[in-house]
């Protein structure tokens, strides 16, 4: 027994040994290579990254013995999590790293992808109903690291500013946001996007007592804001505010007629207060020296583009695309990125961005697997 | 409803809670004190759902409310540990530290009512806070419990192993469960599943750490240091819940609020 726990100390200082050779052997070539030619997984695109898979997925078709369950050893499962636990906490901490991409990082993933695959081929090797929710959570997270990296080097992403009427299919790689995009740097994509519309509906923007030399909403420290819609009252401090009218027309900014009363009823002033936009000036209602009614931008409430989608087979696909709701045509998903933040709803172009993905499939399948290994924790809570 | 009504029920519920404990000591049979901390638990309920309708959508957006969740979830967590392992203090135990947060939220709200983005507006905000807030609940149980244990290990004492073990697996299910149902979402929103946004950088931390600790149980480590990594992964957690906004590695956060 003391023999057999003295043993699997020695191994393990072995497994801590090796990984810590391989991460000292990363950390000199990112120190040879340089700072600036970290790891780039453009080298891994399509077919190099199906080559690594197969090869790696041979591990499981290793016949038992020694060298298989040196690699699938639990010790250095342990040891390689906390290494990973210390890389990402590097990750977590250090402003402006690059972990993710550093040579140390990817050979630690290189050697979590054979401890894990290995496992799984000595698991499946003695299948049992037991070993389910095991391979769930295994072959699911296998899955997922396989598509999250050497798959990641086949993925593409552009963005792409389309005005309204208009129909572009030209892509940029980076990010444009409001910027006008360098036609340069332009790439032509398999596929065509005309926006027929962009829409924006907008909360209603908020009416606020606030101090004009500081910016600091009243009462101190607890600002109360509330909505500019027709016929509400607010009691803020000594006043009661009412908002008479609320107006909203396309390309002026939204103004509402406010009038102020102190608590016996007597007015104190009565006025339109607006936030102001590209267009207009903003407008405040004075109180006091010090203290004016103010209004906040409306927040965005949803925007949206209605587009037609046109690809090289001649297919036209019509849809309208807003957050969390892209659009999928083949591998292409199309999110609605951003508009004319200036503008706001008068905004006349849409930003999107448009990302191929050809390992979107193996993800879900990975998270589905995951997600219900998960759920088998919970019954099996901890009992071996 | 709003958080203006929040003391009253906070501070009813509370005692109701109190109560329940206090009789689950002191009288030999635990009905009574089960129905009063029942009683809390369904109080505490209303107040959430109150607020959900005054609010017009889900109260989760704000530090402040992912609080309420974790006050509310903490205390089913443990009365849940307590039914079904019998450790009357674990009860203690979650309504103290329930109360701790009650009282945060109390005295600094931070519960700015805002209105709802369109990034939030999606049908996995809902699963994904409130599941995570749920593992951090029970995780949290889990380190009152090792404590506990880190004491008793001395003298040889493991009764209280198979219960954490139970609580850091069904704390990590859910963990998982958040951290992939957020990814999902990501993958809607923003078209990566994972972008090692700083908020997620840290929860891949927790989760890496809590993965630590059951593989070593599965290799049978000596307890006595194992133990320890509990408290260690908690502190991990706390700084991706309440921490992360004051990192500066982590400015620019799209998780910040």
């Amino acid at each position: 027994m003391a023999n057999k726990s003295e043993r699997k100390r020695k191994i393990a200082i072995e497994e801590g040994a090796i990984v810590l050779g391989v991460l000292i052997a990363g950390f000199a070539l990112q120190f040879f290579t340089g700072e600036s030619t970290s790891f780039n997984s453009a080298f891994l695109a399509f077919p190099v990254n199906v080559v690594f898979i197969v090869l790696l997925l041979l591990i499981l078709f290793m016949k038992r013995g020694t060298v298989l369950s040196r690699m699938a050893s639990g010790s250095l499962s342990v040891i390689l999590l906390g290494a990973i636990t210390l890389a990402t906490l590097w990750m977590g901490l250090v402003p402006e790293n690059n972990v993710k991409i550093s040579w140390p990082f990817v050979l630690l993933y290189l050697l979590l992808l054979i401890n894990l695959t290995a496992v799984i081929s000595v698991r499946i090797k003695s299948l049992s109903v037991r070993s389910i929710p095991f391979l769930l959570n295994h072959v699911g997270l296998l899955v997922i690291l396989l598509a999250a990296g050497p798959g990641s080097a086949d993925k593409a992403r552009y963005f792409m500013r389309v005005g309204e009427g208009n129909t572009e299919w030209r892509g940029e790689l980076l990010n444009i946001v409001d910027s006008s995009p360098n036609k340069d740097e332009l790439k032509e994509l398999p596929l065509a996007v005309e926006l027929i519309d962009f829409k924006m509906e907008e909360y209603p923007p908020k009416l606020a007592v606030i101090n004009v030399n500081t910016g600091e909403s009243m009462p101190k420290g607890k600002g109360v804001f509330f909505e500019a819609v027709p016929y509400t009252q607010e009691k803020i401090e000594e006043w009661i505010l009412t908002v008479d009218t609320f107006s909203y027309k396309p390309r002026y900014a939204p103004s509402a007629f406010v009038s102020a009363k102190d608590l016996m009823g007597n007015s104190v002033a009565q006025g339109w207060v607006s936030c102001g936009n590209y267009f207009q000036h903003f407008k405040l209602l004075s109180l006091t020296d010090s203290l004016s009614v103010a209004m906040t931008f409306p927040e965005p409430q949803s925007f949206k583009s209605q587009v037609k989608v046109y690809t090289p087979d001649e297919k036209v696909r019509e849809g309208e695309i807003r957050v969390n709701h892209p659009l999928r045509v083949g591998s292409w998903m199309i999110y609605q990125h951003s508009y004319d933040t200036q503008r706001g709803r008068d905004s006349e172009w849409s930003i999107f961005e448009l990302i191929y993905d050809p390992w979107v499939i193996p993800s879900y399948i990975g998270f589905i697997l995951l997600m219900i290994g998960s759920i088998t924790l919970f019954w099996k809570g901890g009992k071996r | 409803m709003s958080w203006s009504d929040f003391i009253y029920f906070a501070i009813g519920s509370l005692s109701l809670w109190t109560l329940g404990v206090a009789l689950l000591y002191l009288l030999k049979r635990n009905r009574a004190g089960n129905i009063a901390i029942v009683a809390g638990i369904v109080l505490f309920a209303t107040f959430i759902v109150g607020l959900w309708i005054g609010h017009g959508h889900p109260p989760l957006r704000t530090m402040g409310e992912t609080r309420l969740w974790y006050s509310f979830f903490l205390v089913i967590v443990g009365f849940a540990t307590y039914m079904h392992w019998g450790y009357k203090w674990i009860m203690s135990y979650s309504v103290v530290v329930s109360g701790v947060f009650i009282f945060i939220n109390l005295l600094k709200p931070e519960i700015h009512t805002s209105n709802l983005m369109p990034a939030l507006q999606s049908l996995w905000f809902v699963p994904h806070v409130t599941v995570y807030i749920l593992s951090y609940a029970l995780l949290g149980a889990a380190t009152i419990a090792s404590f506990i244990a880190i004491k008793e290990i001395k003298s040889g004492n493991e009764r209280l192993i198979p219960l954490i073990d139970n609580l850091v697996y069904i704390g990590l299910g859910f963990l998982l469960l958040g951290m992939l149902m957020g990814a999902l979402w990501a993958k809607e929103a923003w078209g990566d599943f994972w972008s090692w946004d700083p908020k997620e950088t840290w929860a891949f931390i927790t989760g890496a750490a809590y993965l630590v600790y059951i593989h070593s149980r599965i290799m049978n480590y000596k307890l006595k240091k194992l133990l320890w990594l509990l408290p260690i992964a908690f502190i991990l957690l706390m700084i991706t819940w309440v921490g992360v906004n004051y990192l500066t590695a982590a400015q620019g956060s799209i998780h910040v609020y």
